[in-house]
C-alpha cells in the first residue's frame, strides 16, 4: 500500500509539473559477506533511488523516494558479533530481542521545498542536515551517524523547516527547527559560519530530543529507553596550515539526566602531485571508556545501534587513495580504537562506464576478543554497484 | 561597458602597429586582458578520452567574475554528478566543493589545486586561476612563431622562485592579432624540460568583442590522454551578483 502510495506520488507530481521536472536517480545492488563463527553469511541488497527536482523562479521543489530490498540473510542475531563473555550476559529468554532485521523497504527519504528571497533562502520539508568538518566522525552533527566503512555514503532526510540567511561576505547564519509531537521534543539549531581568511569557522547549537538505551537491567520487554534532552555547544574550522590541510569540529554535551560528555575530531589531508591522497583524523569522546575491560554490554549495543559514535574514547581514521587509472582509484582505510584494536579496509573504486560506479571493499578486523575491533565481528566485505539515470 | 571594450580594441590595434616592440610582459598583460573579461558566463561541454579509447563527457555551466579571480562551476550532465559544483576563489587558491547527494561542501587544500579536476587532462588550477601568468611567472619573449598559419608572438614563462604553481615553465603562442593563445606548452613543476602537457586551442569567434577559443584541447604527454573542452554558449560583462560566488550560490 505504502509503495503504491509513493508511486502515485510521484508520477502525479510528474503529471502535474508536466515536462519541467528533472527525474534522475541511481539502481544499486550491494552483496555483503561476512564470517561469522562457522558460516561465511551473505546479504544482497537491492535500491532504486528516484530522485525529482522542479525549479519555478525562485522556488525549488525536490524528493527523492527509495526502494530497498533484501536477500539472503536478512536476520542478523547480534550477541553472534559480541565477545562472548558480553553475550552471555544476555538471558536466554531475552535473546530473541536481539535480532536485527533488514527488511524490504520503500521510503520518501527527502521531499522539500526551498525558495529563495533576495537576502535568504527558506527549506521547509523532509531535508538532508548535513553539519561539521569531519570525515569519519561529526561530533556536531545530532542528527546523523556515518558509517565508518563508508563514511561519504548519504544520509537519510529529517523533518525541518530551515533558514539560511547570509548575513555578510562568508558569513552564514542558519535556523533550523525539527518538529516532534511537542516543542520540548523538537529539535532546534542555529548554526553560524564565518570566513576568516584562508579558514572557515562555525559555531553550532543544537538541542534534540535523544533516546538511548540501558541494558544494564533487562526487562522482559528488552532494554530500558531513556529520553531526555541533549543539548550540544561546539563548533568547526577547517582550512590550511603548513601547506596541509587541517579541519577541527567539537562539541560539549550537556545532557538533561545522563553525564555531559565532550566529543572532539581533528584531522589532516594532503595531495601529492601524483595524485596519492592521504587523511588522517582522530576521535575523542570523554564518555566512552579507555579500556576494554570497562566496556558493557550497553556501550556495545549503543555502538552497534549507532547510539553512540565509538566505543572507546580514542579513535583514528587513516586514509591512503591512489588513482591507479584515469578510472579506478585503490584505496586502504584504518581505523584503529583507543584499546589497540585495528579494522583494515583495503578498497577499490572504478567507473567503468559514465553512470556506472562500483565499489568494492574488505573488511579485517585485528583485535583480541574483548577489543573495540574483533574478527567477531565478521572479517569479509562489500562489492556494490552503482548506475546512475 | 561598451566604451571600455572599444578603448581595448583600439589598445589591441595600436599595439598591432608596434607588434615588433611589444615585450613580453606587454603581451601576457594583453592575453590576459582577452581570456579574463570582467565577468562571464558559458555552458560547455568536457570530453575526456582516456589512454585507453574510454569516452566521458560532462556538461557544465562556468560563471566568473572579477576578471577570473572568482569562478563557479556546476555540472549539469552526467547523472552521476549532477548539480556538483566547484566554487573558485582568489585565483583558486580556495577551492570548495559541493556535493548534493550529501549536502556537503567540502573545502580543499592549495595542494588540491594542481590535481584533475573530474580525473579531466585540466587541472582545477588551469581552470581557476586566471591571473597565473601575470602572478606566476616571468614572461620573456622569444621569436615569432606560425601556429597554424597564424603568426604568433612566442612567450617563455618561468616560475617565480616564490609562486605555487603547478608548472615549472609554460610556452604560450598568442596570436598576433588578437592575442588569443592558440597554443600553450606546460612543463613539469620539477623539470624544466619536460613537456607534460600541450594546450590547443582553436575556433575563435568574437562575442561582444571579445575573441574568444570556442574550442579547447588538453593533450597529456605522459599518458596520451586528452580532454577537449567545447563551449556551446557563452556571454560575456553581465551583471554577476557576488552571492552567486557563496556556498549559497554553489547550492542554487
Amino acid at each position: 500500500m505504502k509503495r503504491r502510495l509513493l508511486l502515485i506520488f510521484l508520477v502525479g507530481s510528474s503529471s502535474l509539473l508536466a515536462g519541467d521536472v528533472d527525474l534522475f536517480g541511481y539502481f544499486e545492488s550491494q552483496i555483503m559477506g561476512a564470517q561469522i563463527n562457522e558460516d561465511f553469511i551473505q546479504m544482497q541488497s537491492n535500491k532504486l533511488r528516484l530522485d525529482l527536482e522542479h525549479r519555478i523562479n525562485r522556488i525549488e521543489f525536490r524528493a527523492n523516494v527509495n526502494w530497498i530490498t533484501y536477500h539472503g540473510k536478512t536476520e542478523w542475531f547480534i550477541p553472534d558479533f559480541l565477545p562472548e563473555p558480553i553475550a552471555d550476559q544476555i538471558p536466554a529468554a531475552l535473546r530473541p530481542c536481539f535480532v536485527l532485521p533488514f527488511e524490504d523497504t520503500s521510503v520518501l527519504d527527502n521531499a522539500f521545498a526551498r525558495i529563495s528571497f533576495r537576502r535568504w533562502d527558506l527549506t521547509a520539508g523532509k531535508q538532508q542536515i548535513s553539519l561539521g568538518t569531519g570525515y569519519a566522525w561529526n561530533p556536531t552533527d545530532l542528527f546523523n551517524n556515518k558509517d565508518l566503512f563508508d563514511p561519504t555514503y548519504e544520509q537519510p532526510g529529517h523533518a525541518a523547516i530551515r533558514a539560511d540567511i547570509p548575513l555578510a561576505s562568508r558569513i552564514n547564519l542558519t535556523c533550523l527547527y525539527g518538529p516532534e509531537d511537542i516543542w520540548k521534543n523538537s529539535s532546534k539549531a542555529i548554526d553560524l559560519k564565518i570566513g576568516l581568511g584562508r579558514f572557515d569557522c562555525s559555531l553550532t547549537v543544537i538541542e534534540k530530543q535523544w533516546t538511548l538505551h540501558d541494558y544494564t537491567h533487562l526487562f522482559l520487554t528488552g532494554p530500558i529507553e531513556i529520553s531526555e534532552t541533549r543539548r550540544m555547544f561546539g563548533g568547526s574550522l577547517s582550512g590550511e596550515l603548513l601547506g596541509l590541510g587541517v579541519w577541527t569540529e567539537g562539541g560539549f554535551n550537556a545532557m538533561e539526566n545522563s553525564d555531559d560528555f565532550t566529543e572532539v575530531i581533528a584531522g589532516t589531508d594532503y595531495t601529492f602531485d601524483s595524485g596519492t591522497y592521504v587523511m588522517g583524523e582522530v576521535y575523542y569522546n570523554s564518555g566512552c571508556p579507555e579500556k576494554a575491560t570497562d566496556y558493557s554490554l550497553t556501550d556495545w549495543m549503543r555502538y552497534f545501534s549507532a547510539e553512540q559514535k565509538s566505543i572507546n574514547r580514542y579513535q583514528v581514521y587513516l586514509l591512503l587513495q591512489h588513482p591507479v587509472s584515469d578510472q579506478t582509484q585503490a584505496g586502504m582505510s584504518i581505523v584503529a580504537a583507543g584499546d589497540g584494536s585495528v579494522v583494515l579496509l583495503p578498497t577499490l573504486t572504478t567507473t567503468p562506464y559514465e553512470n556506472l560506479e562500483v565499489l568494492a571493499y574488505l573488511n579485517l578486523y585485528i583485535g583480541e576478543e574483548l577489543k573495540a575491533f574483533n574478527p567477531n565481528q565478521g572479517n569479509g566485505g562489500i562489492l556494490r554497484a552503482r548506475i546512475y539515470f | 561597458m561598451k566604451r571600455h571594450m572599444r578603448c581595448f580594441l583600439l589598445f589591441i590595434c595600436i599595439q598591432n602597429v608596434f607588434s615588433q616592440d611589444l615585450t613580453g610582459p606587454q603581451i601576457i598583460q594583453s592575453v590576459n586582458d582577452v581570456l579574463n573579461p570582467e565577468t562571464m558566463w558559458g555552458k560547455s561541454t568536457m570530453t575526456i578520452e582516456t589512454s585507453s579509447g574510454e569516452k566521458r563527457t560532462f556538461l557544465y555551466e562556468s560563471w566568473s567574475k572579477n576578471h577570473g579571480e572568482k569562478n563557479l562551476i556546476k555540472y549539469l550532465e552526467p547523472s552521476r554528478v549532477k548539480d556538483q559544483s566547484t566554487l573558485m576563489l582568489h585565483f583558486a587558491d580556495d577551492i570548495w566543493m559541493y556535493f548534493p547527494r550529501t549536502n556537503r561542501v567540502r573545502k580543499l587544500a592549495t595542494h588540491a589545486k594542481k590535481q584533475k579536476m573530474e580525473g579531466s587532462d585540466f587541472s582545477y588550477e588551469d581552470f581557476g586561476a586566471g591571473n597565473t601568468f601575470l602572478e606566476d611567472y616571468t614572461s620573456i619573449r622569444l621569436e615569432d612563431k606560425k601556429v597554424d598559419d597564424q603568426l604568433c608572438y612566442q612567450i617563455e614563462l618561468t616560475k617565480k622562485v616564490d609562486s605555487d604553481a603547478g608548472y615549472s615553465k609554460l610556452i604560450l603562442y598568442a596570436r598576433q592579432d588578437n592575442f588569443v593563445p592558440v597554443r600553450i606548452d606546460y612543463y613539469d613543476e620539477n623539470d624544466l624540460n619536460r613537456l607534460i602537457k600541450i594546450l590547443h586551442l582553436s575556433d575563435i569567434r568574437a562575442f561582444d568583442g571579445i575573441p574568444t577559443a570556442m574550442k579547447m584541447i588538453m593533450v597529456n604527454q605522459s599518458d596520451q590522454s586528452r580532454t577537449i573542452s567545447e563551449m556551446l554558449e557563452v556571454k560575456f560583462n553581465l551583471p554577476l551578483d557576488d552571492d552567486l560566488f557563496t556556498e549559497r550560490g554553489m547550492k542554487q
